[in-house]
């Protein structure tokens, strides 16, 4: 059963941009969804559709099956379901204590005090903020505001969450704290959808990858299916792996057997290397 | 103002409890306004700069300067009550200019000084409130005190977007700068105009994206957070009315002794 299906959606902005123009996909529980895909290809616009930030003109989001319920209890629910991290922590960060801001979510869905306490403190602990939740947010690091911004989303304990490109303007060392953090969120069950534009990490991650373009699902599937669909990947300006693109050329040489499993990064080709020297 | 910031995140009374702090800051400051003592005032300078100085840390240097910035005010201002231009010279001093004299009597020095000293006292008595408090604690403070919600909402936005939007104003000038947006005067007011307009501009997508992010996360209207508070201590509090009554004491021993 699908936790969010998105039935062929269509948003407008104000100005007449049309973002997306006939959506269709579902993302089933559990999984860690890649979606890629250019500039202006709707990412970000689809991510506020799921929340029920952005309503879409024509089409239909469910959520479990049901379609979204744009009310007021029902957005609530949804918003206690699906939360999303914004890309600049800037814009999601309102308050200068970081206590303060982890609780905000967590209140606002009618938790008690004394049980919202214990979950904020929990999420500290859980997304390693404890070395510096007495600082205030404005002396953070990016790294450091991107962490507390995941903890706003993860204290409202919901079951998707959506990460808009979490590892832009990220040093290599935050980015893989990053990768850590979203990796512990999604062995607790979590549902799992980041944008972004880091063909490998997209290719070693996830289960499923979705390419947008021009506000429309290209091709989805596999990370194997679709980075090695080469028409589809020029389309959207995106290479193709290292690790998939090695071991294309090394398949073609005759260094390693085409029946071998794709390895989805390269210490699992340095790995097949290894072997076959033996 | 960034600095008093940055200051009392550091300061080792940060984490003493906030409605101690308040209480005292507001409590000493009342004191000494009411009172006008020279003695109550002396006593609460002395006070308030250990306190945050020795106590909390704050370098002395920086303390100093900070301190030097109202008292340079307050001394213009007072220059006022000292000179007089009147026709009798009075019995401190006096400049013959002609027919008047520019004179000034020992009461109105007298008068000078209390003012300075107990303006100044009520100034450090602030200062220690806020350079060893965090504002989000001073908010907290003020809630338990039935301050409107809607202004510290408000103030609670201010401080945090005050950071955001000085950064990108700093990284627009500095980016003009890097062209030669400031290479004569004529260029510099016109980066500094444009300046100003993009940051209006940001500061309108901020908010709308702000909106959005505190909207997915069932924003409805109303700010609701939860605060860290460290308890109060008994032996702080007791400090405290100790400190006070015997302010009370130098005050009514000050008139007795006049």
């Amino acid at each position: 059963m699908s936790i969010i299906r998105a039935e062929n959606l269509h948003f407008t902005y104000e100005d007449g941009t049309e973002a997306l123009r006939g959506i269709d996909l579902s993302v089933e529980a559990g999984q860690k969804i890649a979606l890629l895909g250019a500039n202006g290809s709707g990412k970000s616009t689809f991510f506020l559709c799921l929340n029920g930030i952005n309503q879409p003109k024509e089409g239909t989001l469910y959520l479990h099956d049901k379609p979204y319920d744009y009310s007021k209890k029902g957005l609530l629910e949804l918003r206690s379901k699906v939360g999303i991290v914004f890309q600049d922590p800037d814009n999601q960060l309102f308050s200068a204590s970081v206590f303060q801001e982890i609780s905000f979510g967590v209140l606002n869905i009618g938790v008690d005090e004394k049980e919202a306490e214990r979950r904020v403190e929990e999420a500290i602990n859980e997304l390693e903020i404890t070395p510096f939740r007495h600082k205030p947010t404005h002396f953070l690091s990016g790294g450091q505001k991107k962490q507390v911004s995941v903890a706003d989303i993860l204290v409202m304990d919901p079951e998707v969450i959506v990460l808009d490109e979490p590892a832009a303007a990220l040093d290599p060392k935050h980015t893989i704290i990053l990768n850590h953090l979203i990796e512990k969120l999604s062995a607790r069950g979590i549902t799992i959808i980041i944008s972004t534009h880091d063909v490998d990490h997209a290719f070693a991650w996830a289960d499923e990858v979705i390419l947008f373009h021009k506000g429309k699902v290209l091709r989805r599937g596999t990370p194997e299916e679709v980075f090695s669909a080469a028409e589809d990947l020029e389309k959207t300006n995106l290479a193709k792996p290292a690790a998939l693109r090695l071991f294309d050329n090394l398949v073609a040489n005759g260094v390693l057997d085409a029946d071998e499993p794709i390895p989805r990064n390269l210490d699992t080709l340095e790995m097949y290397i290894r072997e076959r020297r033996k | 103002m960034i600095i008093v910031d940055k200051l009392c995140y550091s300061s080792r009374l940060r984490y003493m409890n906030a409605g101690e702090k308040f209480a005292f800051a507001i409590i000493t400051l009342l004191i000494c306004v009411v009172s006008r003592s020279i003695l109550c005032a002396a006593v609460i300078l002395a006070a308030t700069a250990i306190l945050t100085v020795k106590i909390g840390g704050i370098p002395l240097s920086r303390y100093r300067t900070l301190m030097a910035v109202p008292l340079t005010f307050i001394l213009l201002s007072t220059l006022a009550i000292i000179v007089n231009f009147s026709h009798t010279p009075l019995d401190a001093f006096a400049i013959p200019l002609g027919s008047i004299y520019v004179t000034g009597s020992w009461h109105g020095i007298y008068r000078a000084f209390q003012l300075i000293i107990t303006a100044m006292a009520a100034v450090s008595c602030l200062y220690f409130l806020s350079l060893n408090t965090p504002m989000t604690d001073i908010l907290e403070v003020l809630r338990r005190l039935r301050c409107p919600l809607l202004f510290i909402e408000l103030m609670m936005l201010i401080y945090r977007f005050l950071f955001v939007l000085l950064e990108i104003a700093s990284s627009i000038t500095t980016s003009q700068r890097s062209r030669l947006g400031n290479k004569d005067l004529k260029t510099a007011y016109h980066s500094f105009s444009n300046m100003v307009s993009v940051l209006f501009v940001r500061a309108i997508k901020k908010s709308n994206a702000l909106f959005d992010a505190m909207e997915s996360r069932c924003y409805d209207g109303r700010i609701r957070v939860l605060n860290e508070t460290f308890p109060p201590k008994a032996k702080e509090i007791i400090a405290i009315v100790c400190f006070e009554v015997f302010l009370l004491i130098c005050i009514i021993g000050g008139k007795l002794l006049l």
